[in-house]
């Protein structure tokens, strides 16, 4: 905030009127467009001219890129990137946050079989106040993962699930990613990473009641 | 750090802040969020030339240009120039200086409207003192910062706003009296 350098020497009349905050749809969106706009400055030329190519490019070359663009940073920078990307995809059009949608456990975990080399770990956690509201497959870390997802209130939360490669089990860390709270833990064999809009303090919640 | 997360860090936190602006100067939900969207985009575009300088009123300068090219095309009309602007109905009449204490009637009369005629009142200002309203009122800017965003001497900031703020009591004045 800038501090007032001067006083007004003149009542203000238009104090009391509306300040106009950007809606959430908004904020997202733009989120994503500034995205899409750095992944595409960080394209090679030649790929710029791939025009429909590009278009249909696979979500491992948009993971690379999205790679490339983190410039190198520790393994733990580029998932939080991919993840949150991950999530702003999901969020961006109709349809996309889930393959299979049901609030039924029963349904969505077997929905995976055959469709990845692991059983994810599917809760509904209705009563802790986070809907299951379906499933999808995503790509991250360079391989298949399940993408659960639920509602917490009007919030959508994008949980990720893998097989670890990277050993022991690990409580819940948070992390903070343009403006979204990032859960990571490993369990089980699995790497889980959960995203949303939420308090870091909620997500952090959701973590502690998987199983 | 990236370009990216240096823009995410610096620039998106006034998101707020551009809609706002877009919104009192476009006066309309949708078109603000597109003039928003556009203005961040230029805004990827320039963030090298940004240099050290403030965020926020460097945004808002984009902001402000891209709501006045969308004006331009869209709603010519809003863009009446200065000189257009006739003589306030009062001119020379006793309303001339507020004293800026609560014993005014008029300001104690300004005090209890609410904010739905303040609102009304303030859409339909010309834009030129619109917007110089906004960012010192509802923006809380300072003066030289209105001055860099909308490319004019302080000192025109400081007579447009009185000239406006002028304006906006006739205005909010005249619907009470409507109302009552």
């Amino acid at each position: 905030m800038t501090p007032r350098k001067e006083p007004d020497a003149e009542p203000l009349i238009a104090r009391d009127a509306t300040y106009y905050r950007a809606p959430e749809t908004l904020r997202t969106r733009i989120r994503a467009a500034v995205r899409a706009e750095a992944r595409e400055r960080a394209r090679p030329m030649m790929w710029r001219w791939g025009g429909l190519a590009a278009a249909f490019a696979t979500v491992a070359l948009v993971s690379w890129n999205v790679a490339l663009l983190q410039g190198g940073s520790s393994d733990e920078d580029r998932l939080l990137a991919e993840v949150s990307t991950a999530h702003v995809r999901s969020l961006m059009a109709e349809n996309h946050l889930n393959d299979v949608a049901s609030t039924d456990q029963h349904t969505v975990k077997p929905w995976f079989e055959g469709k990845l080399d692991f059983a994810p770990a599917v809760t509904d956690l209705a009563d802790a106040g986070y809907a299951l509201l379906g499933g999808r497959l995503d790509y991250l870390d360079s391989r298949p993962v399940a993408a659960l997802t639920y509602r917490h209130r009007l919030h959508v939360v994008n949980l990720f699930e893998w097989p670890s490669a990277r050993g022991a089990d690990a409580p819940p860390r948070i992390f903070s990613r343009n403006g979204y709270a990032i859960a990571h833990w490993r369990r089980g064999g699995l790497e889980y990473w959960a995203i949303s809009d939420i308090a870091s303090a909620d997500l952090l919640e959701f973590a502690k009641r998987l199983p | 750090m990236t370009g990216l997360a240096r823009f995410e860090q610096t620039v998106l936190p006034h998101l707020d802040a551009a809609y706002n602006l877009a919104r009192w100067l476009t006066r309309n939900d949708h078109d603000a969020e597109d003039v928003v969207q556009e203005a961040f985009m230029r805004a990827m575009r320039y963030f090298d030339r940004m240099k050290g300088g403030q965020a926020r009123p460097w945004l808002l300068a984009i902001v402000r240009n891209t709501c006045y090219s969308w004006l331009e095309k869209n709603r010519p009309a809003d863009l009446v120039g200065l000189d257009d602007v006739g003589p306030l109905a009062s001119d020379g009449e006793t309303l001339g200086q507020a004293s800026g204490t609560e014993t005014n009637p008029e300001v104690i009369l300004l005090q209890s409207a609410n904010r739905k005629l303040v609102n009304q009142a303030l859409e339909e200002l010309p834009v030129a003192f619109r917007e110089v309203i906004v960012m010192r009122e509802i923006e809380d800017l300072s003066y030289k910062e209105i001055a860099s965003i909308a490319g004019i001497p302080a000192g025109t900031v400081m007579s447009r706003l009185s000239r406006g703020r002028e304006m906006l009591r006739q205005a909010i004045e005249s619907r009470m009296r409507r109302a009552s």
